[in-house]
């Protein structure tokens, strides 16, 4: 299960948040400790350079790109490494929408966008499309698989 | 979920673009801006405030005005709480901004006049780019919403504003009811649900509007039009959303589905190989390929029903499907089939998965998570003992996971090798993981014939068979050279895992050496580490492999190698993971020396965070469970622990360990075991700056107070738990001592005592100068629980170490010999007090039981020499009178430390005849514990110890002690305590965890206190565990005296209480327990062994028939037990496979259905023969009415014990 998405700006306010399977007495948990997370290393990091971390059985893969700092948090199949493939598709299709790696305001601008491509990545705690383009088509409520 | 972040989010978002952003706001704005709500409002311009337009939706106006007069209200009162809720957000930024931010209920009167007018551009463009965007920000979507976005739904063309609307109108289904439950985050929307009980006119409810929701939904879904079918996907995906607990939409969502599978599923085709959103292709096809995706993925996000072949069916269709995510979401779904009915999934994908077949061309595909789902249900079926009568079907499935050890990805080689390996789920079993290693250590890789002919014949050389082993190497070794940190932490993870099995292996190995069962198997395995052997034995396993000089030792060793030197890595992470594996890949007989000094250098970085350090203790715990062998290594591992971060681990873990250890170490490793533990007693005390003459491992790193004050906590708590544990590491006990106690040796002088101690129990002797040095140096509380360690030492340990701890104690009392003795050693500047030590009022107690107990000694030797002398019986009143004396003693002594009543002999051993015939006499039995003054003087105690001896307060007590140490303990509030480290080993064990983890700082976090109640309210735990008969069986009448003794508990002075090793029964762990359950498992683990050879390299296993036969004759022996019914506790599974007979009750009647069937009353007792499919074959005591004796009966109608 991909238990979380989160997405925050560097100095650590939640801009989206998608939690799938948690309680909500833990989110608040979890925000803190991404954040905290964050703020202990994404400091001088580069764009998309990939962190991990490990808390128990459940992983924690983030990264930062521009001014935004992103985490995937999952268990089981969702290992450090399904993360980090996870992570490459949302940062990439950030990345496709903003045109570059985002500052806060452009990605605040393509908020809606974002959310919609978010949505079409991970499908009720299950990540869905990898592929970019098939991303975008969907989002633009095209099939799939066009003709 | 009040997110004050959130507000900033909102704020930005409605900021002017072109001002910088406002990189932070304050929780205070949403104050400012609901409160101006109508003046922000203005931004909109294309939205008119009052209610005008279009006749439909007036009266809606009138009410959303209503509404949102409402809504402000709630707006505000919510903003007023959230800003009292979170005062203080530290990044406090100017608030003034020229546009408010917008408000939910502006946004939500935007859309329903939007979609009045949603046919015009303006509209349209209005919301796609403002009001749906800043909708996102909110983390639940009011139903009230919900009939304009329907509405928009049917009416609106523009596919971004539809895509929009699916979008939200699955949010109003996923939120199920509890506001801010909703996966998505963001400002909290305004309570939603108070505001339609307000609105009593006829608000709109969530309970309306989902069913209309679902209804346009379903019939969108159900649209067959081909041009619709991008927009029946969206639709439904956003019906997966709905609540899954309501059958009636679930049922209508199954219709959909398999209405839709039925039209599109059934057409076989071709897939075009791995490529993502092919062009060409006919548009038919093209279609089906999408609806056959949504379908499918759909499906994936339903409860399976593994009862259903049509699940099945459809997934197995699935493979061929020609949309790879499709083909995932199949493959997934049809692993998960395959844990339940693992034999039904293999013969539906019987075509498929023969070379050529759709399952191969998986291994092509290019969805990562696709292959991960093949390789899972690969293992699944190639380990099912379901299928254990059809080799021919496992070994094409064990061939296809071999297959993807070459993956690409990491990720998919390195599933692969975690499934070769044995670990699948969090249940564990150590033959599994047995089997696993062997599997690795052992196979081939056979690349299929056929596929050579295809495009890739000039890889031809790499066709050949090649050792599992040297692969996983080779791409381990490259993983390692990575960049990237997750590769790393998984690489590490890999090699953990290897570890685990590793472990397995041996254990399982070694004990099925003694048995002497699967020798061959084993013998090899047990040598392969052997470099010479392994040499020889691969030449002749691997007859077709050339060059292959390499051992697999050779290979794990450049392996660990490059694992070593990924402790360079700069995340902590990482790192923790590579001590992990090192702790894993560690084995007992190795030198740790270069483990240790890794862990010793990296717990010199202050970037370990608490929690990551407990983590590695806990790996401590794991390792010593699956290796007892390693106890010693583990300890000194855990001592770097302690002396190096004594601020930063908990010190229950590291208790816990010790006492699991120490049991575990058996009957030679107890007093190294035991050495090792006390050597925390040796650190010079803290001294910051100080040059120390210790290698740089045993160097205190306690620099801060802080530190230094966890230190001094571990160190007491070592103290103690060598005071309470040495009698049981020595194995000498003052009831049981092999020699009487020579009255000569006590006319010894003092030196000569010592060294005849020492030479006759070096273990004890250790223990017992350990504690004389902690008793002078060290801080005030350490001397004092040395002084009290001593006490307990003293009362049962028979001579002369009584008499030498008398003579100490003596001497410390009056602080005579103290100068002498602390030169020894640093002292740490405290003010010794007056009386030297400054334990004397502390001791004096002590002194006096030891006192009164020779005083009496004495006595009784005197008398018996006068009644020797003038050739006299005694007489009752003289037996009575030594019986009272005797009584007197026990119950003082129990009031200081625990011993067996019925054996402890105060007066010695020359009392215990005296002592007898008056009892016989008098039909005194050996006192159990339950007429012990001390028992009823006590109130908590009993109830959790039913029949111990426990502490108690009495007269004889010197208040000043009972004071010193209340005052140091505070006062037992034992049973509100938890036990936060046992539960963590747990957990830890049992691979559990998604708790929210912790952000305390760490630098705050360094554990105030050690807790000793909470360590003693961890032992209640722990023993409330053990099975209570046995605990009981083991009480104070047991034949057995360290039986007795374990279960009794630390009785000191009211509050002094630590976990006591005698709290817990040895046969938990440890060697006996190991050896009775690997002895229980043989059957089972051989045969795990067998079936993993049954793939490329299968050899005839001798003694397969015969350890069948020597069970049952039938087939149907334990190895039968089907792994597939994973409900079957893990004890049940041990249990049908170990040899000894089980006994159990009917819980109900159970008339036979047949010939084999039993019948049975509730009630009635049965013997349990064995287990098969869900039936017990069990015997009666005497015939029943039908005259059987045997027969089956249903596993859930008998309660085995």
């Amino acid at each position: 299960m991909l238990l979380a998405v989160l997405i925050s700006n560097s100095v650590g306010n939640i801009l989206v948040e998608r939690f799938n399977g948690v309680p909500a007495e833990e989110r608040l948990h979890w925000r803190s400790f991404l954040v905290k997370l964050g703020a202990d290393n994404l400091k001088h990091a580069k764009n998309e350079e990939l962190f991990v971390a490990s808390h128990k059985s459940v992983y924690i893969v983030y990264t930062v790109l521009g001014d935004i700092c992103l985490y995937v948090v999952g268990k089981d199949e969702y290992d450090e490494l399904a993360l980090a493939e996870a992570i490459f598709v949302i940062t990439g299709s950030i990345k496709d929408i903003c045109k570059k790696p985002p500052t806060e305001r452009t990605f605040l601008d393509k908020y809606g966008k974002i959310c919609l491509t978010l949505d079409e990545i991970v499908w009720k705690g299950i990540l869905e499309n990898t592929d970019k383009e098939r991303i975008k088509r969907l989002v633009r409520l095209k099939p799939p698989t066009e003709f | 979920m009040a997110d004050s972040s959130g507000t900033t989010l909102m704020d930005l978002i409605t900021a002017d673009p072109g001002r910088p952003p406002a990189a932070s706001g304050s929780t205070a704005n949403t104050t400012s801006s609901s409160a101006s709500a109508s003046a922000a409002a203005s931004q909109f311009p294309s939205v008119p405030m009052t209610t005008t337009s279009s006749s439909g939706k007036t009266i809606l106006g009138e009410k959303k005005s209503k509404r949102a007069t409402l809504m402000q209200i709630q707006n505000e009162t919510i903003s007023a709480a959230k800003a009292a809720l979170h005062p203080m957000k530290t990044n406090i930024m100017p608030q003034r901004q020229k546009k408010k931010p917008v408000s939910y209920s502006q946004l939500a009167r935007s859309i329903h006049e939007l979609a009045a007018t949603s046919d015009q551009k303006s509209s349209q463009k209005q919301l796609v780019h403002h009001v749906f965007p800043k909708l996102a920000v909110y983390n639940s979507v009011d139903p009230s919403l919900a009939p304009s976005l329907l509405m928009l739904n049917q009416q609106c063309e523009d596919r971004t504003v539809l895509r929009y609307v699916y979008y939200y109108l699955a949010r109003i289904l996923s939120d199920n009811g509890a506001q801010g439950l909703s996966s998505g985050g963001g400002i909290p929307t305004p309570n939603w649900d108070a505001l339609a009980d307000i609105d009593a006119v006829g608000g709109v409810t969530r309970a309306d509007v989902v069913p209309r929701i679902i209804a346009q939904l379903s019939a969108e879904a159900s649209n067959a039009d081909t041009e619709f079918h991008a927009r029946r996907l969206q639709a439904l995906k956003a019906l997966t959303y709905a609540p899954a607990s309501n059958s009636d939409i679930l049922g209508r969502l199954y219709e959909i589905v398999f209405g839709l599978l039925d039209k599109v599923a059934d057409t076989p085709q071709k897939r075009k190989k791995g490529v993502f959103g092919t062009k060409g292709g006919d548009k038919e096809s093209i279609i089906r390929g999408n609806l056959q995706y949504g379908a499918l993925s759909a499906l994936r996000r339903l409860p399976l029903d593994p009862g259903n072949p049509v699940f099945l069916h459809r997934a197995v269709q699935g493979v061929s499907f020609a949309d790879p995510v499709a083909v995932r979401h199949a493959l997934e779904i049809i692993s998960e089939l395959a844990m339940k009915d693992p034999y039904a999934v293999a013969m539906a994908l019987g075509k498929v998965v023969v070379p050529g077949g759709a399952l191969q061309d998986v291994l092509h595909l290019h969805d990562v998570l696709a292959r991960v789902a093949l390789a899972k249900l690969c293992h699944t079926v190639s380990r099912a003992r379901a299928l254990d009568e059809r080799p021919d079907i496992k070994s094409q499935f064990n061939s296809l996971l071999y297959q993807l050890l070459l993956d690409p990805s990491e990720r998919v080689c390195f599933e692969a090798v975690l499934c070769i390996l044995g670990k699948y789920d969090s249940t564990e079993r150590t033959e599994e993981r047995a089997a696993g290693w062997y599997r690795l250590t052992r196979e081939m890789l056979k690349l299929p014939e056929n596929d050579s002919k295809s495009s890739k014949d000039k890889s031809q050389k790499t066709r050949r068979p090649q050792p599992l082993i040297k692969l996983v190497m080779r791409r381990l070794e490259s993983s390692f050279r990575s960049f990237s940190r997750p590769v790393l932490h998984a690489a590490a993870r890999v090699v953990q895992e290897m570890g685990k099995s590793r472990a397995a292996a041996f254990s399982v190995g070694l004990t099925d050496i003694d048995e002497g069962v699967g020798i061959n198997e084993f013998a090899d395995d047990d040598f392969n580490e052997n470099p010479t052997a392994d040499g020889a034995r691969k030449a002749s396993s691997m007859s077709s492999s050339t060059g292959s000089k390499e051992t697999i030792a050779s290979l794990l060793a450049s392996l660990m190698e490059v694992v070593r030197t990924t402790v360079a890595c700069e995340c902590v992470y990482v790192r923790a993971m590579v001590i992990k594996a090192l702790i894993w890949m560690q084995l007992p007989y190795e030198s740790f020396d270069e483990l240790e000094s890794i862990i010793a250098s990296e717990l010199s970085d202050p970037a370990w965070p608490a929690t990551l350090l407990n983590d590695i203790l806990l790996t401590l715990h794991a390792r010593f469970k699956a290796t007892p062998d390693m106890a010693v290594t583990l300890l000194e591992i855990a001592r770097i622990f302690a002396t190096k971060v004594p601020g930063k681990i908990d010190a229950d873990v590291l208790q816990l360990l010790w006492k699991t250890c120490l049991i575990g170490a058996g009957p030679d490793g107890k007093h190294t075991a035991l050495e090792a533990v006390t050597i925390v007693l040796d650190l010079p005390p803290p001294q910051p700056g100080s040059p120390s003459g210790f290698t740089p491992v045993d160097r205190v790193s306690a620099s801060d107070p802080k530190s230094a004050l966890a230190l001094q906590k571990l160190v007491q708590a070592a103290v103690w738990f060598l005071g309470e544990n040495a009698n049981y590491a020595a194995s000498e006990y003052a009831w049981e001592s092999a020699t009487p106690p020579g009255t000569a040796l006590m006319m010894l002088d003092a030196d000569k005592m010592v060294a005849a101690a020492s030479s006759r129990n070096p273990t004890l002797a250790g223990a017992l100068t350990r504690l004389q040095r902690c008793a002078f140096s060290g801080s005030w509380e350490v001397r004092i629980v040395a002084a009290q360690a001593l006490t307990t030492m003293a009362i049962r340990s028979g001579e002369p170490y009584r008499l030498q701890i008398y003579e100490f104690l003596n001497a410390l009392s009056q602080g005579g010999v103290q100068s002498q003795l602390s030169e020894m050693h640093l002292s740490n500047g405290e003010d010794q007090g007056a009386s030297g030590t400054g334990l004397g009022v502390l001791i004096s107690p002590m002194i006096k039981v030891l006192d009164e107990m020779y005083r009496a000694q004495d006595e009784l030797i005197k008398d018996i020499r006068n009644h020797d002398n003038t050739n006299k019986e005694w007489t009752d009143e003289e037996l009575k009178k030594l019986y009272e004396t005797n009584e007197k003693l026990l119950d003082i002594v129990s009031l200081f430390c625990y011993v067996p009543r019925a054996k402890y002999l105060p007066l010695g051993p020359i009392s215990a005849k005296l002592i007898d015939v008056y009892r016989t006499k008098h039909n005194i039995t050996a006192s159990t514990g339950l007429s012990d003054p001390a028992v009823i003087a006590t109130g908590i105690s009993d109830l959790v110890y039913e029949s111990k001896p426990a502490p108690a307060e009495s007269d004889g007590l010197d208040d000043d002690l009972v004071n010193a140490w209340a005052a140091n303990l505070g006062d037992d509030g034992l049973m509100g305590n938890s036990a936060p480290a046992m539960s963590r080993v747990n957990e830890f064990l049992a691979g559990m965890g998604t708790d929210a983890p912790d952000v305390d700082d760490e630098n705050i976090v360094s554990k105030p206190s050690v807790g000793y109640d909470d360590m003693w309210a961890k032992t209640l735990l722990e023993s409330s565990e053990l099975e209570e008969e046995d605990a009981r069986s083991s009480g104070s009448s047991s034949p057995d005296s360290i039986g007795s003794v374990e279960t009794s508990i630390s009785s000191h002075f009211g509050g002094m209480n630590y976990p006591s090793l005698f709290s817990s029964k040895p046969t938990n762990y440890g060697p006996s327990q190991t050896s009775e359950r690997s002895g229980g498992n043989r059957y089972g683990s051989s045969s795990s062994i067998y079936e993993g050879a049954s793939s490329p390299i299968r050899e005839e296993p001798p003694s397969y028939a015969s350890s069948v036969m020597q069970r049952h004759d039938s087939f149907e022996n334990p190895m039968a037990v089907p792994e597939s019914s994973s409900f079957e506790s893990h004890d049940e599974g041990r249990r049908s496979t170990s040899g000894n007979p089980q006994f159990g009750s009917a819980l109900y009647d159970f008339t036979a259905g047949g010939d084999d069937e039993l019948s049975l009353t509730s009630g009635e007792e049965v013997e349990i023969e064995y287990e098969v499919d869900g039936w017990f074959y069990v015997k009666k005591k005497r015939p029943g009415r039908d005259g059987k004796m045997a027969g089956l009966v249903p596993v859930l109608y008998v309660n085995p014990r």
